[in-house]
C-alpha cells in the first residue's frame, strides 16, 4: 500500500534521513519507533509532502507520491495526524471537524459527521465548544476525528499518545486498533516503544536517520536492542565484544 | 502486500510468549517485487547494523569511502568488498560479532577437516538467529509436504554435521515423529526404519548409498518399508545418487543446501518439482559472480555463489564468498514458489574436497604431513569415489629415499603416519609409501587423484 524506498532527507546542511526503506500493507498496523531525533516525524512529513526529500521514492497505490502537492496526497487518501494535535484552538470542534471532509465537499462532510459523532461520542457532546477548551484526551480525539473526515486510506499516527495520561493513552489505542479493525492500515510512529509495539503487527526501530531494526512488533518487544534502547535496561558495554 | 513471514507466537494462560512453528510460509508466494523490496528494506538494516556494530566492516566502509546510506538500490551493494573464508578466520573468535555475547545463544564452530591446522571459524545465534534457522528447517520440511503425521528419522553423525540438529528440531516443531537414531549401522537403521514404520529419512548421500546397498545385501526392498521421502544434505545431490536412492528406496529423494558459515542446512531446498533448490531469499540476498573476476555473469550462468545474511544479527555477513559453483534459474518453478532456485553445487572454486561428507583441503593435509616428516617430496590424495560421492581417502608418500626414517623402521614409520592421520582427520586411511615417479598425475584439484568405485562392489 505504501512503500518508502531509499528516502533521505535533510535540513539545511544536516542530514536527517539516510536511506530509509519500509512499507505498509493493507490491513496491518505499522509501528515506527525511534527515540527523539531519530528522523520519525521528518520522515512523515516527507510522506504528506510538507518536506521535500532530496533522494529516494514514496509510492502510495502504486503512485509515485514524492513529487505530488500536499493536497493532491491528502485526496488520494493518505492522511496525517500530526503530532501535538495542531487542532485550530479558536474553532469548534464541529468547524474543526468540517474542515477535515473539506477536500472531499460538502455532500460527504454531512454523511461523515454522523459517522464521526458515534465513533467518539464525546465529541457529540461538546460540538459547539472550542476545539481549545477540550482536555488533551479529547483533542487527540479530534485530531484523529479530523483525519478520519478525509476519508483515509492509510492512516498515519505521529505521537497520538504525547502527553496524555496512561488510561486516556489506552483509550486512544484502543480507538486506533477498531479503526484498523474496520480495514484502515496505520501506521503508527512513537516514542512510547512498548505501547505502540502492543497494539502493531510489525515495527521499524529509526536510530539517527537509520531504520536499524525491524521485524514482528511481538519479536522486536523481547529484542535486546529495543530494551536497551528505550526501556533503559541493561547498558551495551563495548568490552563485551 | 505482504506480512513479515515469521514464527507465529502463541500466548499461553500465563502470559509468556512461546513460540510455535507454524512458518507464515506466504512469503515464498510473494510477488517477485514484493521479495525485492523486502531484501532492500532488510539489507538496509543489515548494512546499517554491521557499520556500527563491527569494526571490521566498519573499517572496511570507512577505508573504501562508503557509507551503508550509499546503497540505494540493490546493484550498489556490488560496490561492497566481498567477505571470504580467511576474513573469518583472521577474526576468530568473536571480532565479526555484531551482538554482545549476553545477546548471544548459541555458538558454532565450523573447522575444516584437520581439527587444529586449518583455522576454524565460530559463528554466533542470538535467540532471533537460532528462531530463523529453524524457520528456514521448517519451511524447507512443509516444503516436501512433511507433517504432525509423518515418522522422521533422522541418521546422521552428529558430532561431525552440527547442523543435523536443526533436523530434530524442525521435526518436533512440525509435530512430526521424531526417531534419531545417529551413529548406529546402516542394519540397524534399516531395523529401526522397519519397526518404527518411519515415513522421512534424512541423512547424508553417501550414508544413504550405503544403506541402499546395505538393504540390498539383506536382500529386501524399499517397498518393504514405509519411507515416504529420503532428504539429503549437506553434500550436493547428484543426479546418478538420486537415480541410485530413488531405485532403491522407491520414494522420491531430495537435496537441501547450506553453508557451514551461516546455517547449513536451511538455505535452500528443493521441492517436488525437483528442479533447483528453492532460495530462503527473504533471509539471504544471492548474487551469482565470476569465481575470478568478481564481477556479476550472465543470467542463466554458471558462478560462485555469494551471500549476505539479511537478518542474521549476532553474525552478519557482507557478501560471503561461499565457493560453491552454481546457477541461478528465476524463471518460474511449477510449484508455484516465487523463490529463485539454485541447482545442487557444480564444484568448488577452491581444493576442497569431501570424503563421506567430512571436508578437507588437500593444502592443509600436505601442509600437516611435511610437519610431521621435512623430507617428504610429495603427496598424493587418492579418493575413490561411488556415485560422485567421497567414499574413501588413501594417502600416497613420496619421500627422499637418501634420508632416513625419523622414527624406526620402514613399517614403524608408516604406522606412525597413519595414527597421526587418523587423529587429524578423525577418520581411518591407507598411507601408503611409493616412489615418486610412480605418484599418479594429479587431477583438476591439488594434489588430488579420484578414483570411480564401480557399484555393489563398496567394502563394506
Amino acid at each position: 500500500m505504501l512503500k518508502v524506498i531509499a528516502l533521505s532527507a535533510r535540513y539545511g546542511s544536516v542530514q536527517v534521513l539516510r536511506r530509509v526503506t519500509f512499507h505498509v500493507s493493507e490491513s496491518e498496523i505499522v509501528a515506527l519507533i525511534g527515540a527523539n531525533g531519530a528522523g520519525k516525524s521528518t520522515l512523515l512529513r516527507a510522506i504528506s509532502g510538507i518536506h521535500r526529500p532530496f533522494e529516494g521514492e514514496i509510492h502510495f497505490v502504486n503512485t509515485p507520491i514524492h513529487t505530488m502537492s500536499p493536497e493532491r496526497i491528502v485526496q488520494m487518501g493518505l492522511v496525517h495526524v500530526p503530532e501535538a494535535r495542531q487542532l485550530f484552538p479558536n474553532l469548534t470542534v464541529l468547524e474543526n471537524l468540517e474542515l477535515g471532509g473539506y477536500v472531499h465537499g460538502r455532500k460527504h462532510v454531512l454523511a461523515a459527521l454522523d459517522e464521526m459523532f458515534e465513533l467518539f461520542p464525546i465529541l457529540a457532546e461538546r460540538r459547539r465548544q472550542k476545539a481549545g477548551t477540550l482536555s488533551g484526551g479529547e483533542q487527540q480525539m479530534l485530531s484523529i476525528g479530523r483525519a478520519l473526515m478525509a476519508r483515509p486510506r492509510l492512516l498515519i499516527l505521529d505521537e497520538p499518545s504525547l502527553g496524555l495520561a496512561p488510561l486516556i493513552v489506552d483509550e486512544i489505542y484502543e480507538r486506533i486498533q477498531a479503526l484498523h479493525r474496520n480495514g484502515t492500515p496505520i501506521l503508527l510512529v512513537e516514542q512510547n516503544a512498548l505501547g505502540a509495539l502492543a497494539i502493531a503487527d510489525r515495527a521499524y526501530v529509526l536510530e539517527t536517520g537509520r531504520v536499524i531494526l525491524s521485524g514482528n512488533a511481538g519479536d522486536l518487544m523481547d529484542h535486546d536492542d529495543v530494551q536497551r534502547a528505550y526501556l533503559g535496561k541493561d547498558y551495551r558495554y563495548k568490552w563485551e565484544r | 502486500m505482504f506480512r513479515e513471514p515469521t514464527w507465529e507466537k502463541t500466548i499461553d494462560t500465563n502470559g509468556k510468549g512461546r513460540e510455535k512453528a507454524m512458518s507464515r510460509t506466504n512469503v515464498e508466494f510473494l510477488p517477485r517485487d514484493a521479495v525485492h523490496q523486502l531484501q532492500m528494506e532488510r539489507l538496509q538494516m543489515t548494512l546499517n547494523r554491521a557499520y556500527f556494530n563491527v569494526d571490521f566492516y566498519r573499517q572496511r566502509m570507512d577505508n573504501l569511502k562508503i557509507l551503508p546510506e550509499d546503497v540505494a538500490l540493490l546493484n550498489d551493494f556490488r560496490a561492497f568488498p566481498f567477505t571470504t573464508r580467511q576474513d573469518l578466520a583472521d577474526h576468530y573468535p568473536y571480532g565479526l560479532f555484531a551482538e554482545p555475547l549476553k545477546s548471544i545463544v548459541r555458538l558454532k564452530i565450523s573447522t575444516p577437516g584437520l581439527g587444529d591446522r586449518g583455522k576454524p571459524v565460530v559463528i554466533g545465534f542470538t535467540r532471533h538467529d537460532v528462531a530463523m534457522w529453524q524457520d528456514l528447517m521448517v519451511r524447507l520440511f512443509q516444503q516436501l509436504g512433511i507433517t504432525d503425521r509423518d515418522i522422521v528419522q533422522v541418521a546422521f553423525n552428529f558430532s561431525l554435521f552440527p547442523g543435523a540438529f536443526t533436523f530434530n528440531h524442525a521435526a518436533e516443531l512440525i509435530g512430526a515423529t521424531l526417531a534419531p537414531s545417529a551413529t548406529i549401522s546402516a542394519t540397524m537403521q534399516l531395523q529401526i526404519m522397519q519397526d518404527f514404520r518411519s515415513t522421512v529419512l534424512a541423512t547424508s548421500s553417501a550414508f544413504a548409498l550405503h544403506m541402499v546397498e546395505t538393504m540390498e545385501r539383506l536382500g529386501f526392498t524399499g517397498a518393504e518399508l514405509n519411507l515416504r521421502l529420503v532428504m539429503l544434505g549437506p553434500d550436493p545431490l547428484w543426479e546418478e545418487t538420486r537415480e541410485r536412492l530413488e531405485n532403491g528406496f522407491r520414494v522420491p529423494v531430495y537435496g537441501l543446501y547450506g553453508v557451514a558459515e551461516m546455517v547449513e542446512p536451511g538455505i535452500a531446498g528443493e521441492c517436488s518439482a525437483k528442479d533447483g533448490l528453492h532460495l530462503a531469499e527473504d533471509q539471504f540476498l544471492v548474487e551469482i559472480v565470476h569465481p575470478v573476476t568478481g564481477e556479476p555473469v550472465p543470467r542463466g550462468q554458471e558462478g560462485e555463489l555469494v551471500l549476505t545474511t539479511l537478518t542474521a544479527e549476532a553474525y552478519p555477513l557482507l557478501r560471503y564468498r561461499t565457493g560453491d559453483i552454481t546457477v541461478l534459474k528465476e524463471s518460474p518453478c511449477s510449484c508455484g514458489r516465487s523463490l529463485a532456485r539454485i541447482t545442487p553445487v557444480l564444484r568448488r572454486t577452491d581444493n576442497r574436497v569431501s570424503i563421506r561428507g567430512i571436508s578437507l583441503y588437500p593444502e592443509n593435509v600436505e601442509e600437516f604431513l611435511t610437519s610431521l616428516d621435512p623430507d617428504l617430496q610429495d603427496i598424493r590424495l587418492v579418493i575413490t569415489t561411488s556415485y560422485g560421492i567421497g567414499e574413501h581417502l588413501e594417502i600416497l608418500l613420496a619421500r627422499d629415499p637418501a634420508r632416513p626414517f625419523p622414527e624406526g623402521n620402514r613399517s614403524q614409520y608408516l604406522d606412525s603416519m597413519r595414527s597421526h592421520v587418523r587423529r587429524a582427520l578423525g577418520f581411518g586411511t591407507k598411507v601408503q609409501l611409493v616412489d615418486f615417479e610412480r605418484l599418479p598425475k594429479e587431477g583438476l584439484i591439488y594434489k588430488t587423484v579420484f578414483r570411480t568405485l564401480p557399484p555393489l562392489s563398496s567394502p563394506e
